[in-house]
């Protein structure tokens, strides 16, 4: 296996030592390790200031972190000096961080999830659960390739190739879809569970999910969607014991 | 909750480990999602109607989650795994509402446990300074295998915790057929508000929230003509 893939492999796992110091630093150590290894023989001082640096403070999306790792690996080989590559570093946290959040987080994941709710409450159950899983990492994996690659082939010139790539077009389309998959899937799954409880049992639903949207619209974010679950079932409990 | 044979148990907390590790560490391919989990840990206790009804509930939950930089989650994959296994045996629309009042907690507890692995890791890396400022790779490499361990870990002791406190409550709460339908519209109502926050949050004021808006008419026609 080549040091590239064995890099490709090492990035799926890297905010496997996520802290509040490095964030990602060392996990991006751990998969520069192999792309680094012919710089050992060639220029073994190199090298050790390479690994060091390689491990420093970083933070991005980890679907984008194959852009910095590539560029960076390059930029030693280049034999560009440390500090301007620690710099390069430092540029790409924001923006690899932010194109990467709206692109998976906030974009591709809801997206999907909100497909995937739409199928099981059709009835595709097993199906509904598999297409999400292969068509999410076929996308995340097809990434990573790319992230890598451009990285690799791009070095200090990153910035431009990040601009542009296909990134920003399908952050502009996936957005969108997010919006109508997850406005679809909610009232879908809503009548999935209501509608074996009658008029009364759903409007009471219902009548919770709108004092939860207004709850947090006034008292989030110290009122999470997770509180106020637990504190309308402490209540409902206790309402209960009281016979109410 | 049904009485789990040992097996089925030592395979949910198995189940809990991997999607702790998943959801940050390795390799974020979204087994942690709740769909995903609550499939999965509903088939391994043998009910997996159960599972995918508890899963999508805490997964409209997980919809109120964005998890950008170092902000502050709950847990859902561990959280998961108790819940379904709590629900499994019993109709789910009287084991739903306990299940994800358990699973709430947990998850709660594991964002609680994910912010304390995180903590231990700045701890070892602090550690191993000297040797990170040497540039030894090797040390890397211990660190990056001592914070996969550690995650691990804390998803299976969550999973082993929640699911032994579950036990407890089943035996310890007796509901009445009201009160669990009760819990159950509660969970449901809950969940539904916060997946709707989530999205309105995430759609902000541009052509996203259009095609919210839209996507919701829509689905409210199907919903109420299906």
């Amino acid at each position: 296996m080549t040091g590239r893939w064995r890099a490709l492999l090492r990035l799926f796992a890297v905010q496997g030592t996520w802290n509040y110091e490095r964030m990602l630093g060392v996990g991006m150590g751990y998969a520069a390790e192999p792309l680094l290894e012919d710089l050992k023989t060639v220029d073994p001082v190199r090298h050790g200031e390479a690994v060091v640096r390689s491990a420093e403070f970083f933070n991005c999306n980890p679907n984008l972190a194959g852009l910095a790792l590539g560029a960076t690996a390059r930029a030693e080989y280049e034999d560009v000096p440390g500090p301007q590559i620690a710099r390069l570093r430092t540029a790409l946290c924001s923006p690899l961080g932010s194109l990467g959040d709206d692109l998976f987080w906030a974009g591709l994941v809801p997206a999907l999830v909100g497909l995937a709710l739409i199928a099981v409450v059709f009835g595709a159950g097993w199906w509904a659960i598999l297409g999400f899983l292969v068509l999410y990492n076929a996308i995340r994996v097809g990434t990573a390739v790319w992230a890598l690659k451009a990285g690799l082939d791009a070095g200090m010139r990153v910035g431009s190739a990040i601009s542009a790539s296909w990134i920003p077009r399908a952050i502009a389309r996936i957005g969108p879809l997010a919006g109508a998959g997850i406005g679809l899937a909610v009232p879908l799954v809503a009548g999935w569970y209501l509608r074996g409880f009658g008029w009364s049992g759903g409007s009471g639903a219902l009548a919770i999910a709108a004092a939860g949207l207004a709850v947090a619209r006034w008292f989030g974010p110290s009122l999470t969607g997770v509180r106020f679950a637990l504190l309308s079932m402490v209540l409902l409990l206790l309402f209960r014991r009281m016979g109410l | 909750m049904s009485e789990l044979a040992p097996l089925s148990i030592a395979l949910l907390v198995l189940w809990g480990g991997i999607v702790a590790l998943d959801l940050v560490s390795v390799p974020q391919a979204m087994l942690s999602r709740p769909l995903v989990v609550g499939m999965v840990a509903g088939w391994l206790v043998g009910d997996p109607e159960a599972g995918l009804r508890v899963g999508a509930v805490m997964e409209l939950f997980a919809l109120d989650v964005l998890p950008i930089g170092a902000v502050r989650y709950p847990d859902y994959g561990p959280a998961t795994v108790v819940a379904a296994g709590l629900a499994a045996g019993a109709p789910w629309e009287l084991g739903l509402g306990l299940a994800v009042g358990v699973g709430l907690v947990v998850a709660a507890l594991g964002g609680w446990s994910l912010r304390l692995v995180r903590r231990m890791n700045a701890r070892a890396i602090q550690r191993r300074a000297a040797a990170l400022a040497a540039g030894e790779s090797g040390a890397i490499r211990l660190l990056q295998y001592g914070g996969l361990f550690r995650d691990a870990a804390r998803g299976i002791v969550l999973t082993g915790l929640g699911l032994l406190v579950a036990w407890a409550l089943v035996r310890w709460l007796r509901l009445d057929r009201p009160t669990a339908v009760g819990l159950t519209l509660v969970a449901v109502g809950t969940g539904l508000a916060a997946a709707v926050n989530g999205a309105v949050r995430s759609a902000g004021r541009g052509a996203r929230l259009r095609w919210l808006a839209a996507g919701a008419a829509v689905g409210t026609l199907l919903a109420v003509f299906r």
